[in-house]
């Protein structure tokens, strides 16, 4: 247990931490902005398209569209607050509760997507975590955390590689082995891209080229089911765990290619951001940033 | 914070995380997701209801997912769904004509047509071969 226990609060730097919040919740934020539109426009469907999923079970109807574009602006001020730093023990849980209900209510329209899911539970662990001890508004403390940076960045890669097994897992329980000949993953790459030739959208940009070759598609579904099932191996040292972001990414690099999904926050590198030294990028800007003022 | 309590934070998150994993792969929620999306097994022979713009000399455009109601192709297939069974189809026809009718991309559209199709997603992609269409309905695009 003692083992246990040193290796989950093994120490890192309060900056690893910060830094993390900060690239977290600038995603945070800008996805928020970016899809504000889009978000109100589904928020004016008609009712009978409201079903509601998560925390906005509660609600028996949907919220008048003002109402909601509300929410989605005051869970954009916190954000920017959660980013910066700025009372952060008493303001970023209500951050994090905000994304929770804005990205669970932009979902609760008859279809859930799964772009978003990793985002609320990395801003919900990082609410609850010491992740504004450095590069905040915040007064920094006196003291460092007792109980360091570690754990919070060890929790962060571990809900990631949860989420990827946890993918594997609902392969396997539905489809069993079958899932690896590679037919049913041709099958959702086609009829992906038929949806989107049908409503006017984009067909992914190597889709019709690897459909008419289908041997290719049960190498595809074995690299898929061992690159989600070794998602633990974030947790087992730097090493490993930048090989394995490095290979999911190109996961999701051919997600794109073959239909045309983009997960942006892996894309951007953003979700694996607790596993690599997310600091360094920082340090050199304030380096650069204090040369430049000759400090 | 001490230890005792990022521990009793950090299990609660993680156990929260891998909990879809007992709950059936299709009872799918958010944020705790069973991940099932890519994981079901479909046929490649498709039936779905879809928006088609006609033109004057009959052509056929397809309408992006916004003039539905959404950006996302999977919004709109859900909204067309729900519209159909809840036969209210032709609101619907309405409310796309009325909004494609003054955009300079679709200015060549003079109808929609909603239709029912049939089609084998490899064939229509690898092969261009359109499957059977029948309509359900039909507006005009009022200028």
């Amino acid at each position: 247990m003692s083992k246990l226990s040193a290796w989950w609060f093994a120490p890192a730097p309060a900056e690893r931490l910060a830094a993390v919040r900060i690239l977290i919740g600038a995603f945070g934020l800008a996805w928020v902005l970016i899809r504000i539109r889009e978000s109100d426009a589904v928020a004016r469907l008609p009712a009978q398209h409201f079903k509601p999923c998560g925390v906005v079970q509660i609600l028996d109807t949907p919220l008048p569209p003002g109402v909601a574009l509300a929410i989605t602006i005051a869970t954009c001020v916190l954000m920017a607050a959660f980013i910066v730093g700025f009372r952060f023990r008493l303001l970023a849980p209500f951050a994090a509760l905000a994304l929770l209900w804005t990205l669970t209510y932009r979902n609760s329209w008859g279809m859930i997507f799964h772009t978003e899911n990793l985002l609320v539970m990395h801003v919900l662990a990082l609410s609850v975590s010491p992740a504004a001890d450095a590069w905040a508004l915040d007064r920094r403390p006196a003291q460092a955390s007792p109980i360091g940076y570690g754990w919070a960045l060890k929790l962060l890669a571990a809900i990631t590689a949860v989420t990827y097994v946890l993918a594997a897992i609902a392969k396997l329980r539905i489809a069993g082995m079958a899932w690896l000949d590679g037919e049913q993953l041709r099958n959702q790459i086609a009829v992906d891209n038929l949806r989107k030739a049908l409503f006017g959208d984009l067909i992914a940009p190597l889709a019709t080229q690897f459909l008419d070759h289908p041997s290719g598609f049960t190498v595809f579904s074995v690299m898929t089911i061992v690159l989600e099932l070794s998602a633990p191996i974030v947790l087992v040292g730097p090493r490993p765990a930048r090989l394995w972001c490095l290979a999911a990414w190109g996961f999701h690099v051919g997600v794109v290619l073959l239909m045309n999904i983009w997960f942006l926050y892996p894309l951007l590198g953003v979700a694996f951001v607790a596993s690599l030294p997310a600091e360094r990028p920082f340090d050199g800007l304030i380096r650069r940033w204090h040369r430049h003022r000759g400090t | 914070m001490n230890r005792a309590a990022a521990g009793v934070v950090s299990i609660a998150l993680i156990v929260a995380t891998a909990s879809p994993v007992l709950r059936k792969p299709w009872q799918d929620g958010f944020p705790l997701s069973t991940y099932a999306m890519f994981a079901f097994a479909r046929p490649t022979n498709q039936t779905l209801e879809y928006p088609l713009g006609i033109t004057a000399s009959g052509d056929r455009r397809y309408l992006a997912p916004w003039s539905i109601g959404s950006g996302e192709v999977l919004q709109a297939l859900n909204v067309v769904s729900r519209a159909k069974s809840t036969r209210t189809l032709p609101a619907l026809c309405t409310t796309i004509a009325s909004r494609i009718a003054s955009l300079d991309e679709y200015r060549d559209v003079v109808s929609i047509r909603f239709v029912t199709g049939t089609h084998d997603a490899v064939d229509f992609l690898v092969r261009d071969q359109l499957g059977k269409e029948t309509e359900l309905v039909r507006c005009e695009v009022v200028r």
